[in-house]
């Protein structure tokens, strides 16, 4: 009786079970969350590029990425010849766990919405992050293969350089709320009235390129580079392994995305939060339940297949039930901060797969150029400007943005000019 | 300065953002979804053969004449007839060998009647090389269309 | 190679293709890479190998000409359109006006078709996945005038020696004028995506340089030529059809290098769109067919070399009779094959994300280059 008293007392003091709880929820609902982000990826881009995307596994493809997964679970899991087989096999883990674990510092909401708050939150996480270089570097190694030693080569030198700027890009978001914890960066937000995307927009956009660089997507895909490297660091895997990069990499994305919402765009803070006659947006989460209803009934209309129909419309149903659930207020309160986190990682994601679509790719020295020629100088200087400022006025919104803004297009100015001008060339015809 | 002011704000890669996101409207979707649309195939297209019989009589039209297995070198037709009693050419056996066809439509032209014609029908994918041989009666009935459901 | 030592860099020997997404095809080239910097590359070609010349000297002269459109299948009509003329000349056949016509509309249209393929490829080689997805929309468009024309869509075997098959379907002049009323626009789009994009411009700037001297001694034509400040264009040069008669412009770069050669095949395809407009104004009702025997039967001994610009470079076929129905030799000069000659001089000191956007910019086609 005395035991089970005293594992209560053990579990309740150290909350073990409270913590498993969220660490097994945030795990399925990431798992579950990066599998979907393929999905979106592959529509949108599809969109984008006047296709349709996957369509055939269920209704408007919607069954896709279990099918994905499923087919790469039941592959052959290859191993080449003259490969380092331990490390071979290990890589790929050492990628997702780091990949995944980071995730146990981010606040998603206000109050019991994380599953720990370490005081230096911020280094825990950029040197978790940093260890799931070690599995693409040890992939590429380990593969007893020219593209993906390339490949990995490559990685390893992006990711150092673009470290160094989003690193920088971090301090000045750190000056501004005088603390490595998330959660206080988050509240510092709260209480300035204003998110650090509009203290300091450029720390914003140098964190946003360098982020793209770590997460390896276009214009930065180097170490992957299809067309160069026919796949780059796991060009050698196949089947369950090849699926854990694939996971370890979409969940990067989610977590550069999850940094940017925290660090600069106000976590789980509601937009418009001082200004009264905005306040309801409190009821968005119940509004987009609903324009998803309409949606997904607009989809099922459109459809000619009947038992498509009838799952649209039962979708529809379920989404309104849902909203109907929300609406109270008890409920709202509740999910409103992790709902608005969701939302802006979301935009940001969108905006990953929307810069995939539209540029070419960086060439490796250029990228290189950009990192440490341009990037590196520019956080530097925002940084400093930053510090200056805040000794000099305080935590005050307009000097800050000012002093940033111009602080950081003089900067820009002053590299460029260097380049040699011409480059927009034009031909015209020439008749003989 | 125009140049430099539109470089810094990144106007170049935004018009393509622009010109991306714009695309995402449902109604620029190009996509055909092949087996549920049927894509719209053009009246001279050249597929599968068929060997025409008179619409009224249901007799060939076939002569027998041959120019079609000559047109084409690779032997992929063969005409086998017999002569009736009053030394005309009857038409007994015609196989065409798909496997060997490159659709150039030579023997199509090479007919001096309408009785050869390469049809609209492009579902011409068989699971053996035998199935690719057709015969007289294939030809003339056409193979049977392929039904999609779902 | 010496023994290696500690910190002692070895050259690396990369094998690209025949299976890789960036070789346009089955070609293999062997890069020797210091790092990621080319030392020197070597061409591995014929893996696509069909003995097509071989196999002309075995087929009538009307046979064959399917076998053309097999060989850059990309540009099926021009392929077959050279063919045609090489043995019109041999027979010295006169082509009446419609037939000509209807020939430069469908050279023209296959040319712009072929420019898209090369642009949206060479753009996905460069990381940008998005224009081949809009450049192969409008291709699709292109493709299906050339079906409602003659029924295929790639290998086209679209004319005959002495004229057309068909004549033109009763659509024909509004689809192609509908074309190129909205194709200019859609042509805007893809620079909007591309031209003045700052990694497009980077990527391609100073990549893949060919002086306009390195790419005459290397017998480089086509836009690769004109890339490089050439002002050399068959259709000008030694007219053809009715070029003489229709006016257009010859687009030249001035530096040789990739984004120069992407500028001119994009004014090209501006330019092929003015010459269709030409064409459909004096495509008048006449007949289709010049003085043709059913028979196609040379007299012994004439040799004709006939070339024209494809949308590759200088496609030229050399054709000798002996009196035969069967050509006694057909030698073709495929742009691809000759053009390829300049990559090792082009790859040099760059890196090997540039080999594949030179490849890209060279525009192959391995059915041509092997034939």
């Amino acid at each position: 009786m005395a035991a089970t008293q005293e594992v209560a007392r053990f579990l309740s003091d150290h909350s073990l079970v409270e913590a498993t709880l969220k660490i097994v929820v945030v795990f399925a609902v990431l798992s579950g969350l990066v599998a979907y982000l393929v999905y979106l990826e592959r529509k949108v881009l599809a969109f984008m590029q006047a296709r349709l995307g996957p369509m055939r596994v269920g209704p408007w493809g919607i069954l896709q990425p279990i099918a994905d997964g499923l087919k790469l679970l039941l592959k052959e899991d290859l191993v080449p010849a003259g490969a380092d087989r331990t490390v071979f096999l290990l890589a790929p883990v050492i990628s997702v766990v780091a990949a995944f674990s980071v995730f146990a510092a981010i606040p998603y909401g206000p109050g019991g919405w994380t599953i720990t708050n370490p005081n230096v939150g911020i280094l825990l996480i950029l040197g978790l992050s940093s260890l799931g270089i070690y599995g693409i570097i040890l992939g590429g190694w380990s593969s007893n293969s020219h593209y993906p030693l390339i490949g990995s080569f490559r990685s390893a030198a992006q990711l150092v350089s673009y470290e160094v700027a989003a690193g920088l890009a971090i301090v000045s978001v750190l000056l501004i709320a005088n603390s490595l914890s998330l959660v206080a960066i988050v509240q510092r937000q709260q209480q300035m009235g204003a998110w650090n995307v509009f203290l300091n927009p450029v720390a914003f956009v140098i964190y946003l390129i360098a982020g793209v660089a770590e997460t390896n997507r276009n214009p930065f895909d180097l170490p992957e580079a299809e067309s160069e490297l026919t796949g780059g660091f796991h060009t050698e895997y196949s089947g369950f392994r090849f699926a854990l990069y694939f996971m370890a990499e979409y969940t990067n994305m989610v977590l550069i995305a999850s940094l940017a919402v925290v660090l600069f765009l106000g976590g789980w803070l509601r937009p418009f939060e001082s200004v009264r006659w905005l306040s309801l947006l409190k009821y968005a989460p119940a509004a987009a339940l609903v324009g998803a209803a309409v949606f997904v009934l607009w989809l099922g209309l459109k459809s000619r297949v009947r038992a498509e129909r009838i799952f649209f419309a039962a979708l529809a149903m379920g989404c309104v039930l849902l909203a109907a659930v929300v609406a109270m207020p008890a409920v709202l309160e509740a999910i409103q901060g992790v709902f608005w986190f969701t939302v802006k990682v979301m935009a940001i994601l969108y905006a990953f797969i929307w810069y995939r679509a539209t540029f070419p790719r960086y060439r490796f020295d250029q990228l290189m150029t950009v990192g440490w020629q341009r990037l590196i100088p520019l956080a530097l200087s925002s940084l400093i400007v930053t510090a200056i400022m805040l000794v000099w006025t305080g935590q005050r919104l307009a000097p800050l943005l000012v002093a940033n803004v111009l602080g950081g297009a003089l900067t820009v100015l002053i590299l460029s000019a260097r380049q040699d001008s011409g480059r927009f060339r034009t031909i015209e015809g020439a008749t003989r | 300065m125009r140049e430099r002011l539109r470089e810094l704000f990144l106007v170049d890669l935004l018009r393509g953002l622009r010109l991306t996101f714009s695309y995402q409207r449902p109604s620029a979707t190009y996509t055909e979804q092949y087996p549920l649309e049927r894509p719209p195939v053009a009246e001279r297209y050249r597929g599968a053969p068929r060997l025409n019989n008179h619409p009224s009589t249901g007799e060939t039209l076939c002569i027998a004449c041959n120019p079609c297995a000559l047109a084409y070198t690779e032997n992929l037709i063969v005409v086998g007839w017999e002569r009736t009693s009053d030394r005309k050419k009857m038409l007994t056996t015609f196989t065409y060998d798909l496997s060997r066809c490159m659709f150039c439509g030579l023997c199509e032209d090479a007919c001096p009647v309408d009785a050869l014609e390469l049809t609209q029908d492009f579902e011409v994918a068989r699971y053996s090389r035998e199935g690719l041989i057709w015969d007289r009666s294939m030809l003339e009935e056409g193979p049977e269309p392929t039904r999609y459901t779902r | 190679m010496a023994e290696a030592t500690f910190l002692d860099s070895n050259e690396l020997l990369v094998n690209m293709g025949p299976q890789h997404p960036a070789t346009h095809g089955v070609l293999r080239v062997k890069l020797r890479l210091d790092g990621e910097r080319v030392l020197g590359s070597e061409c591995v070609i014929g893996y696509l190998h069909r003995g097509v010349e071989k196999i002309a000297e075995n087929r009538t002269y009307a046979q064959f000409a399917p076998y053309t459109d097999r060989m850059d299948y990309v540009a099926a009509v021009t392929n077959g359109m050279g063919y045609c003329e090489a043995v019109e000349k041999l027979l010295g056949v006169e082509l009446p006006p419609r037939a000509q016509w209807t020939r430069m509309i469908l050279a023209e249209l296959q040319r712009i078709a072929s420019h898209l393929l090369w642009l949206g490829t060479h753009a996905l080689d460069l990381g940008a996945m998005t224009p081949v997805f809009y450049t192969f929309r409008e291709r699709e468009e292109i493709l299906n005038i050339f079906e409602s024309y003659c029924g295929a869509r790639l290998t086209t075997h679209a004319f005959r020696i002495g004229g057309l098959q068909y004549d033109l379907y009763d659509e024909f002049e509004t689809d192609v004028r509908k074309f190129c009323d909205y194709f200019p626009g859609k042509i805007d789009e893809y620079e909007q995506l591309l031209t003045t994009n700052r990694i497009w411009m980077e990527r391609t700037q100073g990549v893949g340089v060919l002086s306009a001297e390195d790419a005459i001694a290397l017998g480089v034509t086509g836009p690769v030529l004109r890339g490089s400040g050439m002002h050399w264009d068959i259709r000008k040069a030694q007219p053809y059809e009715a070029y003489d008669k229709v006016e257009f412009d010859v687009p030249t770069g001035e530096h040789g290098d990739t984004y120069d050669r992407y500028l001119v095949r994009i004014q090209e395809m501006r330019q092929s769109v003015r010459i269709i407009r030409q064409c459909l104004e004096r495509l008048e009702p006449g007949p289709i067919f010049g003085k043709v025997g059913k028979i196609i039967k040379p007299p012994a001994g004439i040799e004709v070399y006939h070339s024209i610009e494809g949308p590759k470079g200088e496609l030229g076929y050399f054709v000798v009779s002996d009196g035969t129905v069967n050509p006694y030799r057909v030698r073709i000069r495929p742009p691809s094959f000759l053009n390829l000659q300049a990559l090792d001089k082009m790859v040099r000191g760059h890196l090997v994300a540039d080999v594949v956007a030179i490849i890209g910019t060279i525009d192959i086609v391995l059915g041509e280059v092997d034939r």
